[in-house]
């Protein structure tokens, strides 16, 4: 196998380095050893979704020339990986060289728990956690990558966790980036509704794959129920840090 | 000024730039293109029912009689408004109702389109009309309406009652309109209704009921 | 109609401070969604039945100028009078002008956007022409003188104690009640009269069919046939983006339509017309006028993006699972199409100035693009809002943002300058942290800290932890 290169989304890298961290962990659990470009900066997401287009194609050509030749690119985020995916070949659709480019890349990048799954064929990844574990499906992942069964396979197959359903899991959460400050008070009736349905669920962790999410619906609780715990796919496959170091 | 709009709008949308026209899926055959008669009567009947319709069976002319008899009877029929299709005039209402104490008339009967409009509106009891197909996909009734076939026979009462012959049951919309719209030569209708079950509505607090504008009850006969 | 889009921010504010709404809103959309993902159950392949309305839209669409030509030639050919308006005032006064050629000094309406667009209501009542619309929650929104709060129930949130008020003073209701039968039973006989005396009926238009010149229209109440069956004279008005290929995809679109837009697998009447009635028939009308009213289509069928706008078929299917047409419901919208629908049609007929709000408040869940029976990608053209607002600079949220992306642009393509520019912002917003969170911070991210938390940004980076430690650590398997 060739280069497994991580792609580590900037909500990581700044707010919450621990999930890319148990990222490491758990793809050297599985025998991977990945390689981190440490010229890669943000993949434009929040640029194109602000409209700034020439501002998102700067971030784009930078990432393609820094992830341009690697095999396989995987992150623990499936929104930033559908821009990639998705997004770069349009996005420079007016630049010959760079779509094929783009195209070319779109083929080699993966979410976490769809590598893991879907190229690497493991479903049980050795973890353990003694209690009940619901799943968020996070927009991106599930609407735009069709990625749904895998990280609830993943859960599944960990050792002493019961996997219990949760009401409109698949209901957005209310982030949407500038959309959660611009028109907080409607992002805040969705983070609520969502934490709710998480507390109705019963369970005793909720699982995120997604950064944006995860920020939005650990802050919610946080605030207002900080007994009640989320957690992104990687930190709970990794399990417990020994030497965890922010 | 007209003339000019429709010039102006179509050389701009002309002037725009093409784009693909997408293939289309192949989509597998409608399930009830397998039925036999008894499939396709039960399917008919089940959807109807589902929304309120009643769908009765009669074998033959007396059969009919008797069910408009009972109909009658049950619903307090006075009145009735029958169009003059085939079908319906095989039955003979008028001699009939004379039996019944029914009043049965056509829009024919009326002087001009005001006093009939009067009677269907406010002086009947129930239409009585043919339909020109049976659908079985959806419990549908299709009815091409025309000089024998009044629009308002079949809205305007509170009660509508059609009668349609067995041998008119098919499997879906296309297997009916296609007779009307397709190559078949048949002059198309100036107007054609499909009518699945009663008028309803859901728009006062989500509650649906039936009989919003048109009838409150459907019955179909299905004949032969 | 009033447009009101600008007030987008407001109006929800003011819409989520409704709880009957609120309750009402946590209900019915889940309801109907259910029910749509049951009936589609009923095709043999629910994803091909999809794929195949998707294809219809879109080349009915690619088609428009000539299926527009076709039907045309054939309408004329049945005897229907085929009028070509540019935009609403246009359309309005060609209706006011047949209204008044025939002394009508009251209409009867069968629900239709397009006279929504163009205001048609206001323009007959100006005129000293009662309009009366007879769809039941049409009928109420119209008394109450409200945008449609859903496309299929336009008055659906209206409590009923509001609606009896109403039937009493404006529908001739002689005893209070507050059931909604007995509410629907008293606008059916108020209208009932009306159907009775009317002698010019407006209908919208479902379908135009290219190759037989006929058009469709779909409904539950009764009221449209009403309208084509008792006035001497129909005018049926029509944006061109309704005309589809054939009878065959007609029906096609028919189930697919009905499927997503109550839940139905057929809605209780279709009616299909192809000229006025016959001579031989006692009623129906004796002329039938049907308006093609362009109001913008054109204009923006040259951008290949917004051209997909017009596939949409007015299913409703997009706002009933849109996560925060949920919380906000219909009115914020502030014009005749609401939710996702709203959300692409309004900021394309328009304009976006004015429509800003409607573009930007979307998560991009992309719910509504997953379900869409006409094949839209609605956040993709919200993005295409977006990236169209940007170019104009009129960013709503002002400068700083300008700023903000142009700096931000050239970090994301200079790593270095990337990195700098963390090290500059980090201590900044860590003044605000107290253990390990930020709870609240003033400027433009303060929106965030309503209800939730942030954590603070990280002293040691992910690439700072794997230059000094992590990487380091590999190499054991």
């Amino acid at each position: 196998m060739g280069t497994v290169s991580l792609f580590i989304p900037c909500t990581v890298d700044f707010m919450m380095p621990r999930v890319g961290i148990a990222t490491v962990r758990l793809l050297r659990k599985l025998g991977i050893e990945p390689c981190y470009h440490e010229q890669q900066t943000c993949c434009g997401q929040p640029a194109l979704n602000a409209g700034y287009l020439d501002q998102a194609r700067k971030a784009a050509k930078h990432f393609i020339d820094t992830f341009g030749d690697d095999d396989v690119i995987v992150s623990p985020s499936g929104s930033c990986v559908a821009m990639v995916k998705y997004h770069y070949p349009e996005l420079l659709g007016g630049e010959p060289v760079w779509c094929r480019r783009a195209e070319d890349l779109s083929a080699r990048v993966f979410e976490l728990s769809q590598y893991i799954v879907d190229i690497l064929g493991i479903d049980d990844v050795g973890a353990s956690f003694n209690g009940t574990v619901t799943y968020h499906e996070s927009c991106q992942i599930l609407r735009r990558l069709g990625v749904s069964r895998q990280p609830k396979a993943l859960i599944e197959k960990v050792q002493g966790t019961t996997f219990v359903p949760m009401e409109q899991a698949d209901m957005c959460c209310g982030f949407g980036g500038e959309f959660s400050v611009r028109y907080n008070f409607i992002s805040e009736e969705m983070v609520r509704e969502k934490a709710g349905y998480y507390l109705k669920s019963g369970a005793d962790l909720l699982i995120v794959s997604e950064p944006g999410c995860l920020l939005n619906i650990a802050g919610y609780l946080s605030r207002n129920n900080p007994e009640k715990t989320a957690l992104h796919l990687a930190e709970f496959l990794a399990g417990p840090e020994t030497d965890e170091n922010t | 000024m007209k003339e000019s709009a429709r010039e102006e709008i179509l050389a701009r949308l002309r002037q725009a730039p093409k784009m693909e026209i997408p293939a289309r899926p192949v989509m597998p055959t409608p399930r009830e293109v397998l039925l036999d008669r008894d499939g396709l009567t039960a399917r008919f009947t089940e959807e109807l029912t589902r929304e309120s319709g009643v769908v009765y069976r009669a074998a033959d002319r007396e059969e009919i009689l008797d069910y408009l008899t009972e109909i009658a009877r049950a619903e307090s029929l006075t009145r009735i408004m029958m169009s003059t299709d085939d079908m319906i005039r095989s039955l003979d209402l008028p001699a009939w109702g004379e039996r019944q104490g029914v009043s049965v008339s056509t829009a024919a009967d009326y002087p001009d389109r005001e006093s009939y409009t009067r009677a269907v509106f406010d002086e009947t009891d129930a239409g009585v009309t043919g339909a020109d197909f049976a659908v079985a996909e959806t419990g549908t009734l299709v009815i091409a309406h025309g000089g024998n076939q009044p629009r308002l026979v079949s809205l305007a009462p509170v009660l509508h009652v059609a009668v349609v012959g067995i041998d008119r049951l098919v499997p879906t919309y296309e297997d009916a309109l296609s007779v009307f719209y397709g190559d078949a030569g048949l002059i198309p209708p100036a107007h054609l209704t499909l009518v699945t079950g009663p008028s309803m509505t859901a728009d006062i607090r989500a509650t649906a009921f039936k009989g919003m504008h048109g009838p409150r009850r459907v019955i179909v006969i299905l004949a032969g | 109609m009033k447009i009101d889009t600008g007030n987008f921010v407001r109006n929800a504010k003011l819409e989520m401070q409704n709880q009957y709404a609120r309750t009402f809103l946590s209900l019915l959309p889940p309801y109907i969604a259910a029910r749509r993902v049951k009936v589609m159950g009923s095709f043999p392949d629910p994803a091909a039945a999809q794929e195949l309305s998707r294809a219809i839209r879109a080349e009915a669409v690619a088609r428009m100028p000539d299926l527009l030509e076709e039907f045309e030639k054939n309408a004329v050919a049945a005897g229907a009078r085929v009028l070509w308006a540019r935009n609403a005032a246009e359309a309005n006064e060609m209706v006011l002008s047949i209204a008044r050629e025939r002394n009508v000094t009251m209409v009867t309406k069968g629900k239709s956007m397009i006279s929504e667009e163009t205001g048609l209501n206001d323009a007959l009542a100006r005129e000293g022409i009662e309009p009366f619309e007879t769809d039941l929650g049409e009928f109420i929104a119209q008394q109450l003188g409200r945008p449609p709060f859903h496309i299929v129930g336009p008055a659906i949130n209206v409590p009923v104690e509001e609606v009896c008020d109403l039937f009493m003073k404006k529908a001739g209701m002689q005893e209070e009640t507050t059931d909604p039968v007995e509410l629907g039973y008293a606008a059916r006989l108020f209208l009932r009269d009306k159907f009775r005396r009317a002698r010019l009926g407006i209908t919208g238009v479902n379908m135009a069919v290219a190759d037989t010149g006929a058009i469709i229209n779909v409904e539950n109440e009764g009221n449209i046939r009403f309208n084509k069956s008792s006035p001497r004279t129909q005018v049926s008005v029509m944006s061109p983006e309704k005309v589809v290929p054939t009878t065959t995809d007609a029906l096609h679109l028919l189930r697919v339509l009905c499927r997503n837009c109550t839940g139905q697998s057929i809605s209780a009447y279709v009616s299909i017309d192809r000229g006025p009635r016959e001579p031989a028939e006692i009623d129906g009308p004796e002329e039938l006028f049907i308006i093609i009213v362009d109001n913008g289509r054109s204009r923006l069928y040259h951008d290949p993006k917004l051209r997909e706008a017009l596939r949409c078929i007015r299913c409703g299917a997009c706002l009933n699972l849109c996560p925060v047409y949920a919380k906000i419901g219909g009115y914020p919208y502030g014009w005749a199409y609401s939710g996702p629908m709203g959300q692409v049609l309004n900021p394309a007929l328009l304009g976006l100035e004015e429509t800003s709000d409607l573009f930007n408040a979307c998560t991009l869940c992309g719910t509504c693009r997953e379900v869409c029976p006409a094949g839209i990608d609605h956040p993709a053209i919200f993005l295409h809002y977006r990236a169209l607002e940007v170019k104009r600079k009129r960013r709503s949220s002002g400068r700083w943002e300008t700023i903000l992306f142009g700096v931000w642009g050239t970090a994301a393509a200079h790593s270095a300058v990337w990195r700098f520019l963390y090290r500059l912002a980090r201590p900044v917003l860590a003044v605000f942290g107290n253990n390990g969170k930020i709870e609240a911070m003033p400027g433009p991210f303060a929106g965030w800290f309503g209800a939730r938390d942030l954590p603070v940004p990280a002293r040691r980076t992910f690439r700072d932890q794997w230059r000094e430690s992590l990487s380091k650590q590999g190499g054991a398997s």
